[in-house]
C-alpha cells in the first residue's frame, strides 16, 4: 500500500525550529553533548544527553517561535536513593501496567511479572511472579489494558495478565532476517502495531488484525502518533501516514543526515498539544501539526479546491473538524468557485454550508445600497476572495482573468484557470444565464430555511428579480401567486416596465392589494379580447389549475383569477365594480362572486341586484335564488323578484321553443326538457314560498300557457273555482282537480267541480266522462238532488241515466258498505284527520345547529320542508328529492308511514 | 447489491489465499468496486475490505482479507485466516506452479485451519485460456476430493468473481446443511454461458 499513491505532497506537520542543544545550553564545544532521551509536556521540552545533564525548554504559546532554552537542570533529582530490585539482572525489555502499579520484563528466557506496592512504612514491597517462558530473547514488551504483548526475534506473541493459564498465545512469527521487532500501541492502547521490516501489522488487544496493515517506505526508527497520523522517522526524514488508511501523506527530510532518531510526540504524553520532536544525537528538530484548517487553506490559496475538498471530507471522517468549520469552508469554497466562475459547482457547496446566510449573496444580484445592504454579514472567511460585487462585474473580471490565463498557458506559463475553460471559453452571456439559474438554484433551497422576515423578503424579492432576469414566466407567476415574502414596492414597476402584468397582478393579489391586481386583470382581459395581446393561457400555473377545462383563453384566465380575488374580498364597491367585466366574460364566475360564502362580510342584496345588469337575467335569478334559498331572506320582494324572474325565463323559453318549429329532434328534446326543468323550478319555488306577491306574479303570466303555475297561483289567493277551471278543464286533469278537492275538503267542491264538467262554458261540450268518473269516485258525498238539478237537458239520456243510476248504485253501495264501515271508519277517518291536521299544523323548533337531512347545511333561516318521518330538509333538497322520498331516503311510495299516534286504538 | 433493510446482517471474516500474482487483489478489487487495473501493485502486509451482498431475503457483510502472496509474508496468514468463515485459495490457470502452491494452502487450511471454514478454489484468469496449464478437470477433481466449491474466475472479465462470493453466502447461510451436500462444483466448460447466467443473479 502507499508506494503506489502520488508523491506526497500534503502539510501535514509544519517544522518550526531545530535546535542545537549544546550550543543552546551554551556548552563549550569542548564538552561534547550526544542527545539520549527527550519529553514534551504542555509548555515544556526536556532533552536528557548522554553526559548525564537534562535541558529544559519553554514551548512558546505561539507554536511558530522556537522553544526558549530555560535551564540546565541538576541530575539525579530523585529525592529517594534508587534502590535496586533483588537479584534481576541482564533486563531486556520492561512495560509498565497502565496504572503503573506493575511491570512486565524480561530476563533472558523468562517473562516475569512485578507487582509494586508501598507498604505504611512508606516501602517498596515487590511481588514477582515467573509467568512464562519464551524461546529467543525478549526485544519489545506492551502493556495494554489486560494483555502484554512480547515481541521475539521469532515472532509476537502476547498473554493475558487476567488469564494467565492460558500461557503465551502466538500472534504471528517473523520471517527470517527482519530488522528487530517493535511493538507500538496506538490510539491510547486500543490497537497495537506490530512491525515486520517496514510494515506495520495493526492488531487489537487481543491480537486480532485490525484494517489494512501500513506500508511504511523505510524501516522506521521510531514511531509517534499524532492523531489523525501516524509519524515516523527513519532514514533522514520523517514521514506522515494517515492513521484511518495507511495512506502516506508527507515526507519531511531532516536538514541534515543525523543518527539515531528518537521521536517524541506531545500527545504520548497525554498533553494534547501538537509539538512533535524528533531528537538525533546532536540535533533536534521540532514539528508543529498543521491544523485541518490551515491544510485546507493553504490548498485553497493555491486554488487546489479538489485536493481541498477530499482533505475536508478526510478531516470530516476522522473527526478533525467541527461541523461549523466544515460548513464555513464549504462556503468559502463556494465563493472561491463563484469568482472563479465555477457557478454551478459554487452553489453546491454553498448548498452544503449549514451557516451561510442567504444575504450574503444578495451583492451579487443587487447592487449596493439597497434595501439589504445591512442586512449582508461581513464575512470575509479567510480572504481569499473579493468582496462580493454585482454578478456582470464578476463575470466581467473572471473573464479578464481567463484571457490572461489563455495568453500565459500560450506563453508556457502555469496558471491555475479551470482547464475546461481555457480549452472551451464561454460567453460571457452563458455565464450570466448559468450564474443567475444556479443562484436561483440557492435561493430556492433558501425559501426552505428558517430565515428572519427581512431575509425571506430578500430571497424572495430577489427570486423574482432573477426569474425575471431569465424571462421565465412561469417561475414568476407562480412565485407570485403562491405565499410568498416578496417586496411589492421593489417589484411592480420592474414587472410593468418589462411587461410582466400577469406576475404583477399575481403579486398585487398574494399581498392583498386586490384593486391593483383587479385593475390588471381588467386591463388583461380587454387586451385580450381585443387581440392586443399576447395569450399567454398556456402557462403551467393556469393549466395546471383548470386542467379539466383544457387551454382557456387568456381573458378566461383573467376572469377566473379576478373572481378568485372578488370571491373573497368583502369590499362590496370593489366587488360590484369588477362584477360587470367579469359577467361579460363568465356569467358563471360573477355568479359565483355574488353567491361566495367565503367573504368575511356579505354584501348589500339591495345593491348587488341594483348593479346587475338587467341583461344578464341568469345572473340576477341565480343570485336570487342564493338569497332565498341559501341565505334564508325572507324578504317578500325578492322572493317575487325572483318569482317573476323565473316566470319571465319560463315564459321565454316557451315563447321561443314554440317560434322555432324547423329543430331537429334532439334540439327539440333538450328544449323541452329545459323547459320542463325551468316550470319545475318555478312551480316549486311558487308551491314552497309564501312570500311572493301571486297577483303580481299572476300578471306576467295570465297571457301565457303557464296553467298550472296559474293554478298554483290562484290556489295561493284561495280562488278554488278558478283552479278548478284550470285543471279540470285548461288542464284537464280530473285527477289533479278532484285531488284539490279533497284538499279543500268540503262537498261543495266536488259540486264546484261538477258544474264545470257539466257546464265549461265558453263554448266547450260538457265532460261527461269526467262527470260520470267524479260521482263514480265521490258520488257518496254529493247530495243526490244537488246533482240531478245540474244535469243538464242535453245530456244524453243513456248517459244521464247511466250517471244517475252509477250515482245511485254508488250511493246504495256505499250506503250498504258504509253501513258496515262507517262506524268503524267514521272514527278511523277522524281519527286520521285529526292526526293529519296534527301534523300538518305541528311546531317545529329550528335552533342554530339544525341541518338538513340531506345536504346536511345549517338550515338558520331558509325555507323548509319536514316530512312524515320527521325529517327534515331544505327546501333546494325538497326540490330535488320530491315528495316520495323523504330527507333520510325513506321512499313513501314504497312503504308508507304510520304514526303509533295516527293508528285508531279503539 | 445493497442490503436489505431490515433483515438480520450476518458478519463473516473471508480470507484470501494463493500464490504471488494470481491475482487475489484483482478479484477483491472486482468484487468490491468493480474495477480491474492491468498493473495491480503486489501486497505487502495485508489489505481489508468490507462488501456486502443480498442472498434472497438475507444479508451477509464479507471482512475481507487480502494477503499477500509473496513468501515473506507467509507467516502472517494464520492471523489472517484464523477464525475465518470462509477461505478463497486462488490460483493462477496459466502457472502450474502456483497451483502447486494453492493445494499446500489448502493442506495448510486444512491442518491448521477452523474445520468449519468454507473453502473455495478459484483458478483465476480464466480469460486467457489459449496460455492454460491447468486443466480445468484436474482442478475440479483436486476440489472435489477435498471439499472445496471450484470454479474458474477472471478479475479481468469479471467471469465468476460475484458468483465466488454469492455461493460462499449461500453456503454460510446454509450453515449446516452445506456441509452434507456433496462438495465441488459443476465444471465451468463453457465460460461465455456461465457468464450470461450469472450476470442475472448477482452482477
Ligand atoms: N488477464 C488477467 N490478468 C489478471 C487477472 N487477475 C489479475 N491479473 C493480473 O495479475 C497481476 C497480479 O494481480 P494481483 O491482483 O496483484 O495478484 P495478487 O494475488 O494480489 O498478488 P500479491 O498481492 O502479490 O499476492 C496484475 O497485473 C493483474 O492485472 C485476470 O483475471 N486476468
Ligand atoms: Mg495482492
Amino acid at each position: 500500500m502507499g508506494s503506489n499513491s502520488p508523491p506526497p505532497s500534503r502539510a501535514a506537520l509544519e517544522p518550526f525550529a531545530t535546535l542545537d542543544p549544546a550550543a543552546l545550553a551554551g556548552l563549550p564545544p569542548s564538552s561534547p553533548l550526544t542527545v539520549r532521551s527527550a519529553a514534551v509536556s504542555a509548555q515544556h521540552l526536556y532533552i536528557g544527553t548522554g553526559g548525564g545533564k537534562l535541558l529544559l525548554f519553554t514551548l512558546q504559546s505561539q507554536p511558530q517561535s522556537p522553544p526558549e532554552f530555560l535551564r540546565l537542570l541538576p541530575i539525579p533529582l530523585l529525592s529517594r536513593p534508587v534502590r535496586r530490585l533483588g537479584s534481576l539482572r541482564n533486563v531486556s525489555a520492561v512495560a509498565a501496567s497502565d496504572d503503573r502499579s506493575s511491570l512486565a520484563l524480561s530476563v533472558g528466557k523468562k517473562l516475569l511479572l512485578l507487582h509494586l506496592t508501598l507498604n505504611d512504612a512508606d516501602e517498596l514491597e515487590v511481588q514477582t511472579r515467573e509467568i512464562a517462558a519464551v524461546v529467543d530473547a525478549v526485544k519489545a514488551l506492551a502493556w495494554v489494558g489486560d494483555s502484554v504483548f512480547v515481541a521475539t526475534a521469532s515472532g509476537y506473541s502476547l498473554f493475558s495478565t487476567t488469564n494467565t493459564a492460558q500461557g503465551l498465545i502466538d500472534i504471528f512469527t517473523l520471517p527470517e532476517s527482519t530488522r528487530p521487532p517493535r511493538v507500538k500501541p496506538l490510539s491510547g492502547g486500543d490497537e497495537i502495531m506490530l512491525l515486520v521490516d517496514n510494515v506495520g501489522v495493526v492488531v487489537g488487544r487481543s491480537g486480532h488484525p485490525i484494517g489494512s496493515s501500513f506500508v511504511f517506505n523505510t524501516a522506521p526508527d521510531c514511531i509517534a502518533e499524532v492523531f489523525p497520523y501516524v509519524v515516523v522517522a527513519g532514514d533522514s526524514k520523517v514521514d506522515v501516514y494517515r492513521r484511518r488508511n495507511g495512506a502516506h501523506l508527507q515526507a519531511i527530510p531532516f536538514a541534515r543526515a543525523a543518527t539515531g532518531a528518537l521521536i517524541v510526540a506531545s500527545e504520548d504524553a497525554g498533553t494534547g498539544s501538537d509539538v512533535i520532536v524528533v531528537a538525533t544525537a546532536y540535533k533536534v528538530f521540532c514539528y508543529r501539526k498543521v491544523s485541518a484548517v490551515e491544510q485546507i487553506k493553504a490548498l485553497l490559496r493555491t486554488k487546489s479546491y479538489g485536493e481541498a475538498i477530499s482533505l475536508l471530507k478526510e478531516f470530516e471522517d476522522d473527526g478533525e473538524i467541527s461541523k461549523d468549520m466544515i460548513s464555513f469552508v464549504h462556503a468559502q469554497l463556494g465563493f472561491l468557485l463563484f469568482f472563479d466562475l465555477r457557478f454551478e459547482d459554487a452553489v453546491n457547496h454553498f448548498l452544503l454550508s449549514e451557516t451561510m446566510q442567504p444575504a450574503e449573496i444578495f451583492p451579487f444580484i443587487m447592487r449596493d445600497p439597497n434595501r439589504w445592504s445591512d442586512l449582508v454579514p461581513r464575512k470575509h472567511y479567510w480572504g481569499l476572495h473579493a468582496p462580493p460585487k454585482p454578478l456582470e462585474e464578476v463575470i466581467d473580471d473572471g473573464l479578464v482573468t481567463l484571457q490572461q490565463a489563455l495568453f500565459l498557458k500560450k506563453a508556457g506559463v502555469d496558471t491555475v484557470v479551470d482547464e475546461d475553460f481555457l480549452s472551451n471559453p464561454p460567453s460571457r452571456a452563458d455565464l450570466l444565464e448559468l450564474a443567475i439559474r444556479n443562484i436561483i438554484r440557492y435561493l430556492c433551497a433558501s425559501r426552505e430555511k428558517e430565515l428572519s422576515s427581512a431575509e425571506m423578503e430578500g430571497v424572495d424579492t430577489l427570486l423574482m428579480y432573477l426569474y425575471r432576469a431569465l424571462d421565465l414566466v412561469a417561475d414568476m407567476e407562480k412565485l407570485a401567486s403562491s405565499q410568498n415574502s416578496c417586496v411589492v414596492e421593489e417589484l411592480e414597476s420592474l414587472l410593468d416596465d418589462s411587461g410582466h402584468l400577469r406576475t404583477l397582478a399575481f403579486l398585487y393579489g398574494s399581498k392583498g392589494m386586490c384593486s391593483k391586481s383587479l385593475g390588471i386583470w381588467r386591463i388583461l382581459a380587454r387586451n385580450y379580447s381585443t387581440g392586443l395581446w399576447k395569450n399567454h393561457a398556456s402557462l403551467s400555473e393556469t393549466d395546471s389549475l383548470e386542467t379539466s377545462v383544457g387551454k382557456m383563453s387568456g381573458e378566461e384566465i383573467a376572469a377566473i383569477e379576478a373572481s378568485k380575488i372578488l370571491q373573497a374580498s368583502s369590499d362590496q364597491d370593489l366587488v360590484l365594480e369588477h362584477l360587470g367585466w367579469v359577467a361579460d366574460i363568465d356569467q358563471e364566475l360573477a355568479t359565483a362572486i355574488l353567491t361566495s360564502e367565503t367573504r368575511e362580510k356579505q354584501l348589500s342584496p339591495e345593491m348587488v341586484v341594483a348593479a346587475i345588469d338587467p341583461e344578464k337575467v341568469g345572473i340576477h335569478q341565480r343570485y336570487l335564488q342564493w338569497l332565498i334559498e341559501e341565505q334564508g331572506c325572507e324578504e317578500p320582494h325578492y322572493h317575487t323578484s325572483y318569482a317573476l324572474s323565473l316566470s319571465k325565463s319560463a315564459m321565454d323559453a316557451v315563447h321561443s321553443e314554440s317560434n322555432y318549429g324547423d329543430k331537429n329532434n334532439k334540439e327539440f328534446d333538450s328544449d323541452m326538457q329545459f323547459i320542463y326543468l325551468l316550470r319545475e323550478k318555478l312551480q316549486l319555488f311558487l308551491q314552497a314560498s309564501d312570500l311572493y306577491d301571486p297577483e303580481e306574479v299572476l300578471d306576467v303570466i295570465s297571457e301565457s300557457e303557464l296553467w298550472l303555475e296559474k293554478a298554483i297561483l290562484y290556489r295561493k289567493m284561495g280562488q278554488e273555482n278558478i283552479v278548478l277551471q284550470i285543471l279540470a278543464l285548461k288542464l284537464e286533469d280530473s285527477e289533479a282537480a278532484e285531488q284539490y278537492c279533497a284538499e279543500i275538503g268540503r262537498d261543495d267542491a266536488y259540486i264546484q267541480l261538477l258544474d264545470l264538467y257539466l257546464d265549461p262554458k265558453n263554448g266547450k261540450e260538457p265532460m261527461f266522462t269526467a262527470a260520470v268518473r267524479l260521482l263514480h269516485n265521490h258520488g257518496e258525498s254529493l247530495d243526490p238532488l244537488q246533482v240531478l238539478e245540474r244535469l243538464s237537458a242535453d245530456m244524453p239520456l243513456q248517459l244521464a241515466s247511466n250517471t244517475i243510476l252509477r250515482m245511485l248504485r254508488a250511493r246504495v253501495h256505499h250506503h250498504r258498505q258504509g253501513q258496515i264501515v262507517h262506524n268503524l271508519s267514521r272514527a278511523t277517518n277522524l281519527d286520521a284527520k285529526l292526526t293529519r291536521l296534527e301534523e300538518r299544523s305541528r311546531h317545529v323548533q329550528l335552533t342554530d345547529e339544525s341541518i338538513c337531512d340531506s345536504c346536511r347545511a345549517r338550515l338558520g333561516t331558509k325555507l323548509f320542508v319536514m316530512y312524515p318521518d320527521d325529517s327534515v330538509v331544505c327546501y333546494r333538497c325538497y326540490r330535488n328529492q320530491g315528495d316520495s322520498a323523504s330527507g333520510r331516503g325513506r321512499n313513501f311510495s314504497n312503504g308508507a308511514i304510520f304514526k303509533q299516534s295516527w293508528l285508531v286504538s279503539r | 447489491m445493497a442490503a436489505n433493510a431490515g433483515n438480520k446482517i450476518r458478519n463473516a471474516k473471508l480470507v484470501l489465499l494463493g500464490d504471488v500474482g494470481t491475482g487475489k487483489s484483482s478479484l477483491v478489487l472486482r468484487f468490491v468496486k468493480g474495477q480491474f487495473v492491468e498493473f495491480q501493485e503486489s501486497t505487502i502486509g495485508a489489505a481489508f475490505f468490507s462488501q456486502t451482498l443480498a442472498v434472497n431475503d438475507e444479508t451477509v457483510k464479507f471482512e475481507i482479507w487480502d494477503t499477500a502472496g509473496q513468501e515473506r509474508y507467509h507467516s502472517l496468514a494464520p492471523m489472517y485466516y484464523r477464525g475465518a468463515a470462509a477461505a478463497i485459495v486462488v490460483y493462477d490457470i496459466t502457472n502450474a506452479a502456483s497451483f502447486t502452491r494453492a493445494k499446500k494452502w489448502v493442506q495448510e487450511l486444512q491442518a491448521q485451519g477452523n474445520p468449519n471454514t468454507i473453502m473455495a478454489l478459484a483458478g483465476n484468469k480464466a480469460d486467457m485460456v489459449e496460455a492454460r496449464q491447468v486443466p480445468a478437470e484436474e482442478a475440479q477433481t483436486y476440489a472435489q476430493e477435498n471439499g472445496l466449491f471450484f470454479m474458474e474466475t477472471s478479475a479481468k472479465t469479471a467471469i465468476n468473481v460475484n458468483n465466488v462470493f454469492h455461493e460462499i453466502a449461500k453456503r454460510l447461510l446454509q450453515g449446516q446443511q452445506a456441509q452434507d451436500t456433496p462438495a465441488g462444483m459443476v465444471l465451468n466448460q463453457r465460460p461465455a454461458e456461465r457468464m450470461v447466467s450469472s450476470s442475472s443473479c448477482c452482477s
